[in-house]
C-alpha cells in the first residue's frame, strides 16, 4: 500500500504519541511520522512534505504554539493544516492557537473517533 | 249474371265496338295504372333503399365511433393498469429504500460503536503496554502519572503506597498538588476515620474502588473523585487518589472505568516488579528461578 497522505505527530508523551498513531492507523493511506518536541518536529518538516500536522502545546525545548508560528512562516508548509491536541481547555488558549494559524483544537483526554474525523475533514477525505 | 243475360241477350260472340273500345280503354287504363303504380312502387323502393343505405352509413359511422371509443377505453384501461403497476413498483422501491436506509443506519451505528470500542481497547493496550514496558521504578511511576493525566484527564492526583512496617499509606508521587501538604495516612488507626481519609482507607482495605459517577462539575479538592485500590494476588499495595480532573472533563466515561480496573491490577504489578527489581539491584535470577516449576508439563487448559 502506498500512502497518499503524510502526517506529522509532534507530542512529547510516548503514551499519547502511541495512542495517536493507533487512532491515525484507522485513516486509510495515511503515513504517520513521529516527533517528540517542537524542534524535532521542525527537523522532520524540513526533511519532508507533510499533508497535516498534529501537535501538543506543552512540550520541552519548543512548545506547540511556537511550532505553529514557525510552520506558518515557512512557505513550504504555510498552508498545511495543523491540529492542536492539548490539555489546555480554556477559550483563551483555543483562540490564541487558532489566531496563530492552527486549523483545529482538540482537548485531552482525546476521543480517537473525534481525532480521526477532524483529520479526514482537513484532508478532505470522504468518510 | 243471370240478370245480365236476362237484360242484354247476346246477339253475337264478338263484343260490340263500343264495348271493345271500352274494354281497351279499361285495359289501357289498368296497364297505365299498373305501370304508374309500379313506377311509384319502384320509386318508393329506391327511396327506401336510399334511406336504408343512409341508415347503414350512419350505423357504420356510429360503429366506427364506438369502435374507436372502445379502443380508447382499452388504452385508458391499459394506462390505468400501468399506473397501478408503477405505483406498486414505486411502493416496493420505497419499501426497499427504507429497508436499505434502516440497514445503513444500523450499520453506521454499529460501525461507530466498533470504532469507539476499538479506541477504548487502544487506550487500554497503550496503558498496559507502557506500564509493563520497563522495570525501572521512576519510569513506571512516570508512565502511571502520564496515564492518569493524558488518558484519564486527571489534573490533581496522588499515589499512595503501603508501608507494611508502619501500617502507613505513604504519598510517593503526585501531580497538581503541593507535595508539602501531603501526609502519611495511618491505616486502621482509628475506627472512626471520616471524610476523604475514610474513603481512601476503605478503598485500600476492601479493594473496592470509590468513583464519583455523573457530572463532576466544580468540586473542592478535599473530597476525592476516585480512590483506586492497587492489588496484586489479592494483596493491597497502595491507592491512587484522583482529586480533580481537567476542566473539559465533565464525567468519567466507560473507558475511564475500564482504565481504573486495569490500573488496579497492572499498575500494582508494574510497581511491585519495579520495586523488586530495584531491591535486587537490577539483577535477574536467570534460569535458576524456573527450576522446580514443573514448567515442562502439558498446559492444563489443553
Amino acid at each position: 500500500m502506498s500512502a497518499e497522505y503524510s502526517c506529522l505527530v509532534v507530542e512529547d508523551s510516548p503514551m499519547m504519541r502511541q495512542l495517536l498513531v493507533f487512532a491515525l492507523s484507522r485513516v486509510k493511506n495515511l503515513r504517520v511520522t513521529e516527533a517528540d518536541d517542537g524542534v524535532d518536529g521542525l527537523r522532520k518538516l524540513a526533511a519532508g512534505k507533510f499533508d497535516i500536522i498534529l501537535t501538543d502545546i506543552n512540550m520541552p525545548i519548543m512548545d506547540g504554539l511556537k511550532l505553529v508560528k514557525r510552520v506558518r512562516s515557512d512557505p513550504t508548509h504555510k498552508d498545511t493544516p495543523i491540529i492542536i491536541i492539548t490539555t489546555e481547555g480554556s477559550d483563551e488558549d483555543r483562540q490564541r492557537a487558532l489566531q496563530l494559524g492552527a486549523n483545529a483544537y482538540i482537548t485531552k483526554p482525546i476521543q480517537a473517533p473525534q481525532v480521526i474525523a477532524k483529520v479526514k475533514e482537513l484532508l478532505k477525505i470522504e468518510r | 249474371m243471370t240478370d245480365k243475360k236476362a237484360k242484354s241477350p247476346r246477339r253475337s260472340d264478338r263484343p260490340p265496338v263500343d264495348l271493345a273500345a271500352e274494354l281497351k280503354l279499361k285495359r289501357d287504363s289498368f296497364v297505365h295504372t299498373f305501370f304508374r303504380r309500379g313506377a311509384e312502387f319502384t320509386e318508393e323502393l329506391l327511396q327506401e333503399n336510399e334511406r336504408i343505405r343512409k341508415s347503414m352509413l350512419d350505423l357504420e359511422r356510429e360503429n366506427t365511433t364506438l369502435r374507436s371509443q372502445l379502443a380508447s377505453d382499452k388504452a385508458i384501461r391499459d394506462l390505468l393498469q400501468k399506473i397501478d403497476d408503477l405505483e406498486n413498483e414505486k411502493r416496493d422501491i420505497l419499501s426497499h429504500m427504507h429497508e436499505a436506509e434502516a440497514i445503513s443506519t444500523r450499520f453506521s451505528n454499529r460501525q461507530s460503536q466498533i470504532e469507539d470500542e476499538l479506541a477504548n481497547l487502544a487506550n487500554l493496550h497503550v496503558a498496559s503496554w507502557h506500564l509493563h514496558s520497563t522495570l525501572k521504578l521512576p519510569l513506571v511511576v512516570r508512565h502511571l502519572k502520564e496515564l492518569l493525566a493524558q488518558l484519564v484527564g486527571a489534573r490533581a492526583f496522588v499515589l499512595y503506597v503501603f508501608d507494611e512496617n508502619r501500617s502507613d499509606l505513604v504519598p510517593v508521587a503526585s501531580d497538581g498538588m503541593d507535595p508539602a501538604k501531603l501526609a502519611r495516612m495511618k491505616v486502621g488507626a482509628s475506627e472512626s476515620a471520616s471524610g476523604p481519609a475514610a474513603l481512601i482507607e476503605r478503598a485500600f482495605l476492601t479493594g473496592v474502588e470509590h468513583i464519583v459517577e455523573g457530572a463532576l462539575g466544580e468540586r473542592d479538592m478535599t473530597t476525592p473523585l476516585a480512590c483506586l485500590p492497587l492489588r496484586v494476588d489479592g494483596r493491597a499495595i497502595g491507592v491512587i487518589v484522583i482529586h480533580s480532573v481537567l476542566a473539559q472533563k465533565e464525567r468519567f466515561v466507560a473507558v475511564d472505568f475500564e482504565l481504573f480496573k486495569l490500573l488496579g491490577v497492572h499498575a500494582a504489578a508494574a510497581l511491585v516488579a519495579a520495586q523488586l527489581f530495584l531491591a535486587a539491584d537490577g539483577k535477574l535470577a536467570g534460569a535458576d528461578a524456573f527450576l522446580g516449576l514443573d514448567a515442562h508439563s502439558p498446559t492444563p487448559a489443553r
